[in-house]
């Protein structure tokens, strides 16, 4: 599902190159659940970017679905993110603006998919994470909990394969990030491919696999 | 088209707008500026071709004078008279023309009931009605072909001189007396506005049958012969023709320009016309750039938007949002904030254009009201309007609009 082969990033400020990741392999089968650890500065965000496919790799593969990601525009690697990648950040990202309702249907607006097929899906979503009587409410108006599990139910919006979550409960307190991972685990269970970013050990535990990561580099 | 996305970025945009507040003002003020200037503009060029009109659109006049060069052994210093049959003389040679009408004059005392006053008498023949936009008031009538060929003693009289003489009360059936003659009046000038005139305004004048008149006056020479064009662009054609076949009558160099003269409103409207259609384009700019102002702040508010944004902009980008999504988006929120602020503009400029015109015109004393308080909108506007704001719309939409689909998904989403 996700191969990456050989992966290095470096960014570059000035006459200043730094090797966020070096020669990086990691395989993640389909319906797995994985955790990525690691100190700060380690290549953790790298890491998740990339798979993300909101970053691409300076040298390597990298292959989703048996796709070469390298090759792709910037719109087309939008429209990967829309469909086949759903990403739980630690601080939720949700737009201010917009009600919980419209922060779940986004991305199936940018799907182009049709006012019935987007209702049915919100308010499946909502139910699901118990948040329907909140449609209306917008994100100041919800506890932390309540924001992380709109932007769990933003990122199912169009159905992805994989999870991609950025220390989802970082935030939270232990009670909301119990709750989180119960989620999680549930969609993990129901088949999906979840790839996380935590610095906590008894978060990481409710994985399969967890991928250590020091100075760019995979711990064997 | 799928106006789902469309929809979202006007609930988006609904809910900032309160901070569009300020530029919707300037955005309704250049608006505003713009329309009424052009409509002033365009609301005097037409007043100066109604009050020109006043004299008559499309008209020469041909006057005599005296010879400056000598000529086939004639000495110069002649002097050279028009004559009644040179109308036809000139109309059987000329076909180009469409109207031809002799006119004499002479300043001689009216009375009517007991009111005695002097004023210029015209003798003319119907065909001069026509072309001297002598509009009757309803009730009444200009000279008729019968009342010329029949010498009838009848007036056409200008309404200052109706109230003159007869005050408020209708002037068509009564009497008036020319230099002891008596005439009935047939017609009562309509009130109009004439920048152009000689003898005074045509609301001061009295009209006779061209035969009645010169009973009264007995002179064999007229004064001058007015001629309409069958085409405007046939005028100095006219002219041309005009000099010479009355050259060869009276033996006179064509070429002599004093020989006879011409009053050719044709030529007059066209250089009148080029120097209003200059203001026009020039309180346009005026206007444009006051709308300028307004789409600067545009520009401003949404680059400002773009960077105060950024963060959202990254969100969107990292949930499947293309960059022409981003770019709709703030390019559509331009349009949003441009199509309050004119809309407001647009609904008071018709407004007021149209309280304006409201006001009375004095027809008395015709002064600088008559060109100011007449603005109009009309399609040309409207598509100059459409065309600068369609523009300023645009370059002030697309920079920050382009600015915030360059935007690096990882950079926006750390921005705080």
């Amino acid at each position: 599902m996700i191969e990456l082969e050989d992966i290095t990033k470096v960014y570059r400020t000035g006459s200043q190159a730094l090797e966020a990741l070096r020669n990086v392999s990691v395989r993640i089968g389909r319906g797995e659940f994985v955790s990525v650890m690691g100190p700060s500065g380690s290549g953790k965000s790298t890491l998740m970017n990339i798979i993300g496919c909101l970053d691409t790799p300076t040298a390597g593969t990298y292959l989703l679905d048996g796709d070469k990601v390298a090759g792709l525009s910037f719109d087309e690697l939008a429209a990967v993110r829309n469909r086949k990648i759903g990403f739980v950040f630690q601080n939720f990202n949700l737009l201010p603006y917009a009600t919980a309702w419209e922060n779940v249907e986004l991305p199936m607006l940018f799907d182009g998919k049709n006012g019935k097929a987007r209702r049915q899906r919100v308010t499946e979503l909502l139910n699901a994470v118990g948040l329907f009587d909140w449609r209306e409410h917008r994100p100041s108006e919800l506890s932390g909990g309540q924001q992380q599990r709109i932007s769990l139910a933003r990122a199912l919006a169009n159905d992805p394969p994989i999870l991609l979550a950025d220390e989802p409960t970082g935030n939270l307190d232990s009670k909301s990030g119990e709750e989180i991972m119960a989620i999680l685990t549930e969609l993990w269970r129901g088949g999906r491919t979840i790839v996380m970013v935590t610095h906590n050990d008894h978060i990481a535990a409710h994985s399969e696999r967890i991928i250590r990561l020091f100075d760019g580099q995979v711990q064997d | 088209m799928n106006l789902t996305l469309p929809r979202f970025f006007w609930s988006e945009y609904r809910k900032r707008r309160k901070r569009t507040s300020l530029i919707t003002f300037a955005l309704f003020w250049g608006t505003l500026s713009i329309l009424l200037l052009m409509a002033f503009g365009q609301g005097m060029t037409t007043q100066f071709r109604v009050a020109f009109s006043g004299l008559g659109e499309t008209l020469i006049m041909v006057y005599g004078g005296q010879t400056s060069l000598p000529y086939e052994g004639l000495p110069k210093g002649r002097q050279i008279s028009l004559f009644p049959e040179d109308v036809d003389y000139l109309k059987d040679r000329i076909p180009e023309i469409l109207r031809i009408a002799p006119e004499s004059y002479g300043y001689l005392p009216v009375s009517a009931e007991g009111k005695e006053i002097n004023r210029t008498v015209h003798g003319t023949t119907a065909e001069f009605g026509l072309m001297r936009t002598q509009v009757p008031q309803l009730g009444g009538r200009f000279i008729n072909p019968d009342d010329v060929t029949e010498g009838r003693k009848v007036a056409f009289i200008g309404w200052k001189v109706a109230t003159d003489l007869f005050g408020s009360a209708d002037a068509v059936g009564r009497t008036i007396v020319v230099n002891r003659v008596p005439f009935t009046v047939v017609g009562v000038l309509q009130k109009k506005i004439q920048d152009s005139m000689y003898q005074g305004p045509d609301a001061d004048q009295i009209y006779l049958p061209f035969h009645a008149f010169r009973q009264l006056d007995n002179r064999r020479r007229i004064n001058q012969i007015h001629i309409q064009p069958r085409e405007a662009s046939q005028s100095l054609l006219i002219e041309s023709r005009v000099k010479t076949l009355l050259g060869r009558k009276y033996r006179f160099d064509p070429a002599d320009r004093y020989a006879t003269s011409f009053w050719n409103t044709i030529e007059d409207a066209k250089e009148g016309q080029a120097i209003f259609k200059g203001i026009e384009i020039f309180l346009g700019i005026i206007g444009a750039l006051t709308l300028l102002i307004g789409a600067v702040g545009v520009t401003n508010l949404m680059y400002a938007a773009a960077k105060e944004r950024t963060k959202e902009i990254g969100v969107k980008l990292a949930i499947g949002a293309r960059r022409r999504t981003i770019v709709g988006q703030f390019f559509l929120e331009t349009v949003f904030v441009f199509a309050k602020g004119t809309f407001w503009g647009f609904v008071a400029a018709f407004n007021i254009v149209h309280l304006i015109r409201l006001a009375p015109i004095n027809y008395e004393s015709f002064g600088i009201e008559a060109y100011l308080l007449r603005p109009e909108f009309s399609l040309r506007i409207f598509v100059a309007y459409v065309a600068v704001l369609s523009v300023l719309c645009f370059l002030s939409g697309i920079f920050p609009a382009l600015r915030a689909s360059r935007a690096n998904p990882i950079e926006s989403l750390r921005y705080e």
